[in-house]
């Protein structure tokens, strides 16, 4: 079964409940919040700061309006973080479709932090190793819901089975169409096969305002690096060990007394 | 069993030998660290070498030394890099070089084409690696279109370098007897010089002479 966290940004107050609980549960070291003047606790995710309640600023028929959003891992099916990770069991897809990083096994070598088309993982300047949202893989291994999800006041987060939080998602969005938002939609991006982390948007058309890619992919160049350019080594580098081996067998080595040279006619021996 | 009348040439001299063995080595460590980090096939290398947090550590070290010994090479050998005619026409016989037809080669100086490209392949790939590799020791200070980019042509350059390497250690162990004796110990017998190296052979004799 594939679990997943359904954000319905329509219901958002931004009380930031579910940052608390997020660092308290994951145990994070209290870092002070950066003020850039809006009511955002920081403008970014961090190391030690993996669920981040945006305050999307539209400027819309004259009029401002927040569009809220929670910026965290979106737990790919077609992980780029994963495709691009060259260090086995550092980044683990579970049964349920959480994507957990395995701190024990990272090189850190933040490969994966490019690999990434939603710009998630952070990197620790001290422990030199890679940090995002586990989608509290230890809680709802034990048949938890996550920390966020668990204190959000207004259901605006759900857990819950996949399939299950889609249909919720849809029911949702054709409730918003008929409130008059006639733009609302689920998003679920395909170019990663689609999301363990889904959205109700009352502006689906234009995720870019929530801060989301309109078409997240994984990149081409991982694609290539990972795919036709390991061929290719694998083919170079066997391809010349045999050539050269096969080579010897058949033509031996450079012999000066067997392969003449023409200078050697016109030379005088060197000792004359 | 002397040898008394063995004639010894002066092939290599010490700094050149040693920033060769050194360049050898660090790339030796770049590739087995970096064919580690490559595939997951090969990560046991990495685990052998200390294990992978560590050699994402010293990977680009290594790395850095190995450019800088071919700073150091292009410094000493550049100059006589360049291809002169009988280069030219030497490059087309490349076939015939490899079927030991030597008769049908032209002569070469003290390096023979196919050494030069090698040379001029090598200052090629390490600049790329460097340019890309710097870009990769530091991902979170670099824009990601530079990372996007570097992290595929990284390790294509390393392959396209390790390729040509592979072929330069066949030459210099199995395909041509003595030439390893000229970059451990510095020296090379006349008949040698003459075979591989006609033109700088004859250049040996003329001020050898006089
Ligand atoms: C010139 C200076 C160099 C620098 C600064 C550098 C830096 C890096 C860095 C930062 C990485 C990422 C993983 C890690 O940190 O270990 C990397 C990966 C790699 N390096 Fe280098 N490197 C250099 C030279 C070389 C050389 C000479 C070779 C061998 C020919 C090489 C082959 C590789 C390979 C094969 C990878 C793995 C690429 C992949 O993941 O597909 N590098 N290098
Ligand atoms: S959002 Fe980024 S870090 Fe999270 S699973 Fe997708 S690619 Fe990996
Ligand atoms: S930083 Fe760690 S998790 Fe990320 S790609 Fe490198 S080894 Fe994998």
């Amino acid at each position: 079964m594939t679990v997943a966290k359904l954000i319905d940004t329509t219901l958002c107050i931004g009380c930031k409940a579910c940052e608390v609980a997020c660092q308290e549960w994951n145990d994070q070291e209290y870092t002070l919040g950066t003020f850039g003047g809006t009511y955002q606790t920081m403008p970014d995710l961090a190391h030690n700061f993996w669920n981040l309640i945006k305050f999307n600023e539209m400027e819309r028929d004259g009029g401002t309006s927040w569009l809220m959003s929670k910026y965290q891992c979106m737990h790919c099916a077609e992980a780029g973080c994963l495709a691009a990770c060259p260090a086995p069991g550092a980044i683990v897809a579970r049964p349920n479709g959480t994507i957990d990083f395995v701190q024990d096994n990272c090189i850190g070598c933040g490969y994966c932090i490019t690999g990434c088309p939603f710009d998630v993982p952070r990197l620790s300047p001290t422990t030199k190793k890679v940090y995002k949202c586990s989608l509290c893989s230890d809680r709802t291994a034990v048949g938890l819901e996550p920390a966020c999800i668990k204190t959000c006041p207004t259901n605006c987060l759900t857990f819950g089975e996949r399939d299950e939080l889609v249909r919720i998602a849809e029911a949702r969005s054709t409730e918003l169409k008929a409130d008059g938002f006639a733009d609302a939609g689920v998003y679920n991006p395909q170019g990663v096969g689609g999301t363990n982390v889904l959205y109700v948007l009352k502006h689906a058309s234009e995720p870019e305002q929530y801060g989301l890619p309109k078409d997240p992919q994984i990149p081409l160049s991982v694609s290539l690096w990972k795919g036709p350019m390991k061929w290719l080594g694998t083919l170079m580098f066997w391809g010349t060990i045999l050539g050269t081996f096969v080579h010897f067998v058949i033509y031996g080595p450079q012999d000066p007394a067997k392969h003449g040279h023409p200078e050697k006619e016109d030379e005088p021996s060197e000792r004359a | 069993m002397s040898e008394p009348e063995e004639i010894r040439i002066p092939r290599f001299d010490a700094y050149e030998r040693v920033m060769h063995w050194m360049a050898a080595l660090s790339f030796g460590y770049a590739t087995l660290t970096g064919l580690a980090i490559w595939s997951p096939k090969l990560y046991w290398m990495g685990t052998m070498l200390g294990g992978g947090f560590h050699i994402r550590g010293t990977h680009p070290w290594s790395g850095v030394v190995f450019a800088v010994m071919i700073g150091v090479m292009f410094r000493r050998w550049a100059a006589g890099m360049g291809l002169d005619a009988d280069d030219r026409v030497w490059l087309t016989r490349l076939h015939k070089y490899a079927t030991h037809d030597h008769g049908a080669l032209p002569p070469s100086g003290r390096f023979n084409a196919g050494q030069k490209m090698l040379f001029w392949s090598q200052v090629a790939t390490t600049l790329a690696l460097f340019a890309t590799g710097v870009v990769l020791w530091f991902p979170e200070s670099m824009p990601r279109p530079l990372r996007l980019a570097s992290i595929a042509l990284h390790p294509l350059a390393a392959i396209g370098s390790i390729t040509s390497i592979l072929v330069h250690i066949y030459m210099g162990t199995a395909a041509v007897p003595q030439s390893m004796r000229a970059m451990l110990r510095g020296y090379v017998v006349p008949e040698w010089a003459r075979f591989h190296h006609p033109k700088w052979y004859r250049a040996w004799r003329a001020s050898h002479r006089s």
